[in-house]
């Protein structure tokens, strides 16, 4: 379903060049939960931006669902990311004048869904991951477990295709990490394409699949 | 493509209000406020600059033309047939009342009875000014411009109301071409002379008014003016109309012509009749008035540009969360343009209020005191619109070009905070 081939990515600073990416084939089938680990600048981030279209490779293929992301506009890849994606960020990523509703809402209404039914599903998200009682408190006024669980609400709201996550549990304590995971494994027991960047172990192992990434290239693929 | 702009712009709006309701309430009223005065900039500036005009041109209307302007051709001092044209007056419904005056230059004297035989004649030029009192003052309320002394009654013969310009102690000017009376007040003679014929009057009050013609005119009741300046046949030198409330002077005038007074008389509007040079000062002033405005136009663009600039830089990583997850851009540069409509918007309701609720009323109340004019603040609804418009505008530029320029920097920068 996401296939990557000879993926590179360069980034260039005046004459120096450095080189992230050194040519990545990978491959994920729909249904799957992947982990991607491996150790600080290996470039496991950066390989998760390029499937995610935040980024552009360098070089190399991107194929979702057999269409190479290349061909796509800036306006199709906005759109893609809209309607196919979910993000959740190592720092949540959610917007502090919005309440935990309204951030979850805004990428429903922005995909053109009815304000009723919008509000209505943000809330089903957010009563998902245990947060029915939190609708209309600013992110200020969560803890930050609370606030991944919002940013994973917003991510799983729309029902995408594949839910990206970079270093979800990074900035949490081990009982709020611990939550979040439980939430990924249950969304992937339903069927949700998980991709998840992390560095810690004992999160990896709930995972299908563990990529582990080394100066720019995989070095391992296990499954569990 | 009208269906995305449609959203887009239900998405800015979403963005926008929460923006502003959460940000700072002091931050709010900061701006705000650089909107109301840039607004009042904008209006008062502008408005007081007429309006200091608008006040000499009303005194004119008010306080001598009247709404219309009966006068002798060129070719003669006097209108001819001026009994006809008065009757004719009388007829016209439109017409609430006038006062026809006798005017003719003169000279006054002074010092006549001290002075010795070779000092210098204490002399003033003045128009001689023949009057109905009651007449002129119900048409232009001369009794309250009386400043020292009384108004005239109808029988006051051998007495005057002299304009103040030509009196030294309000007006100490020595120049060549242009003198006044000095040690004149209340209760003095003065001698007069037209056209060789000299008369001992006693001044029985002193005029002050912002319009010259009354400032240095010299009043006197008509029957003995007529006699002095030599109009034994009645034929007056102006006639100065009111007209009913509403009723346009400009048809009047028409009607006027129709029945032919421009043969004997010169029919003119009270804005025909105003002075050339009042009409140059108007275009000139509200042209200064308006490139003041545009600098404080400049400036609040410039405030408003610093302000959508620094929130969005500050808001940068943001804007890249807003963009990563799908958020189209233009509905974020839409949120932008909706906030600085909000503060020029609200700026200039603020300012409308100030405008018209306070400053014009105060300014009708207690007029600015020129020494040409009672300057009040002009500010036509029209315009104001205008300016409201153009601050709306202006400001509008101001906030999208910050925002545009931070939401075209590449979204997975703006949500690492790369350079």
């Amino acid at each position: 379903m996401i296939e990557t081939r000879n993926l590179v990515k360069t980034f260039r600073d005046g004459d120096v060049e450095t080189k992230v990416l050194k040519g990545i084939d990978f491959r994920a089938e729909n249904g799957q939960f992947i982990v991607i680990m491996g150790r600080s600048g290996s470039g496991k981030s950066t390989f998760l931006y390029q499937m995610s279209l935040l980024d552009e490779p360098t070089s190399g293929q991107i194929i979702i669902d057999g269409r190479n992301t290349h061909d796509m506009s800036a306006e199709e890849k906005i759109l893609f990311r809209l309607t196919q994606c979910g993000y959740v960020f190592q720092d949540y990523a959610l917007l502090p004048e919005l309440t935990a509703l309204e951030n979850v809402v805004l990428p429903l209404l922005m995909q053109n869904v009815k304000n009723k039914n919008a509000y209505a599903t943000a809330k089903e998200a957010l009563t998902k991951v245990g947060l029915s009682h939190r609708f209309n408190n600013v992110p200020s006024h969560l803890s930050g477990g609370e606030q991944q669980r919002v940013s994973i609400a917003r991510a799983i709201a729309h029902k995408p295709k594949i839910l990206f996550a970079d270093e979800p549990t990074a900035n949490l304590d081990n009982e709020s990490s611990k939550a979040i995971i439980a939430i990924f494994k249950e969304l992937h027991k339903e069927g949700q394409t998980i991709i998840m960047v992390t560095h810690e172990d004992q999160y990896a192992i709930m995972a299908e699949k563990i990529i582990k990434l080394d100066d720019g290239k995989i070095v391992s693929e296990i499954k569990n | 493509m009208l269906d995305k702009l449609q959203l887009n712009i239900k998405i800015g709006f979403f963005l926008a209000y929460r923006q502003i309701r959460g940000s700072s309430f002091w931050t709010t009223s900061l701006i705000v406020f650089v909107m109301i005065l840039t607004f009042l900039n904008l209006v008062v500036v502008s408005g007081i600059l007429v309006g200091l005009i608008e006040g000499s041109i009303a005194a004119w209307h008010n306080q001598y033309t009247g709404d219309i302007m009966i006068s002798n051709l060129e070719s003669k001092d006097y209108i001819e047939n001026s009994l006809s044209i008065i009757s004719l007056l009388h007829t016209i419904d439109d017409i609430q009342y006038f006062s026809a005056r006798f005017n003719k230059g003169g000279t006054l004297e002074a010092n006549y009875k001290t002075k010795k035989e070779n000092e210098k004649p204490n002399i003033a030029s003045a128009q001689i000014i023949g009057i109905d009192p009651f007449a002129e003052d119900r048409l232009t309320g001369l009794s309250s411009h009386i400043v020292e002394g009384s108004y005239l009654a109808p029988g006051d013969y051998d007495k005057v109301l002299i304009g103040y310009f030509l009196l030294k102690q309000y007006l100490p000017v020595d120049s060549p071409g242009f003198t006044t009376l000095n040690n004149v007040g209340v209760g003095s003679n003065i001698r007069i002379t037209v056209n060789g014929i000299t008369r001992e009057v006693t001044v029985k009050g002193i005029l002050k008014s912002k319009v010259d013609n009354v400032s240095m005119g010299l009043y006197m009741i008509d029957s003995q003016a007529k006699g002095l300046i030599g109009r034994q046949d009645n034929n007056f030198s102006q006639i100065a109309i009111k007209l009913k409330d509403g009723v346009d002077p400009a048809k009047v005038k028409k009607e006027l012509l129709l029945r032919g007074i421009d043969k004997n008389a010169k029919v003119q509007t009270y804005v025909d009749a105003q002075p050339k040079f009042l009409k140059d000062i108007i275009s000139t002033f509200a042209m200064l008035g308006n490139g003041l405005s545009s600098i404080g136009l400049v400036v609040a663009s410039i405030t408003i540009f610093i302000v959508i600039f620094i929130n969005a830089i500050t808001r940068r990583k943001f804007i890249g969360i807003l963009k990563g997850i799908g958020i189209n851009g233009q509905a974020i540069e839409i949120s932008y343009i909706l906030q600085s409509m909000f503060y020029a918007f609200l700026g200039s309701v603020i300012g409308l209020f100030i405008v018209y609720l306070i400053l014009v009323p105060l300014f009708l109340a207690y007029p600015i005191n020129f020494p040409f004019s009672d300057g009040i603040l002009v500010a036509p609804a029209g315009e104001t619109l205008i300016r409201v418009a153009l601050l709306v505008l202006s400001t509008v530029i101001a906030g999208y070009i910050p925002a545009r320029m931070i939401v075209r920097k590449n979204t997975l920068d703006s949500i690492l905070g790369r350079n």
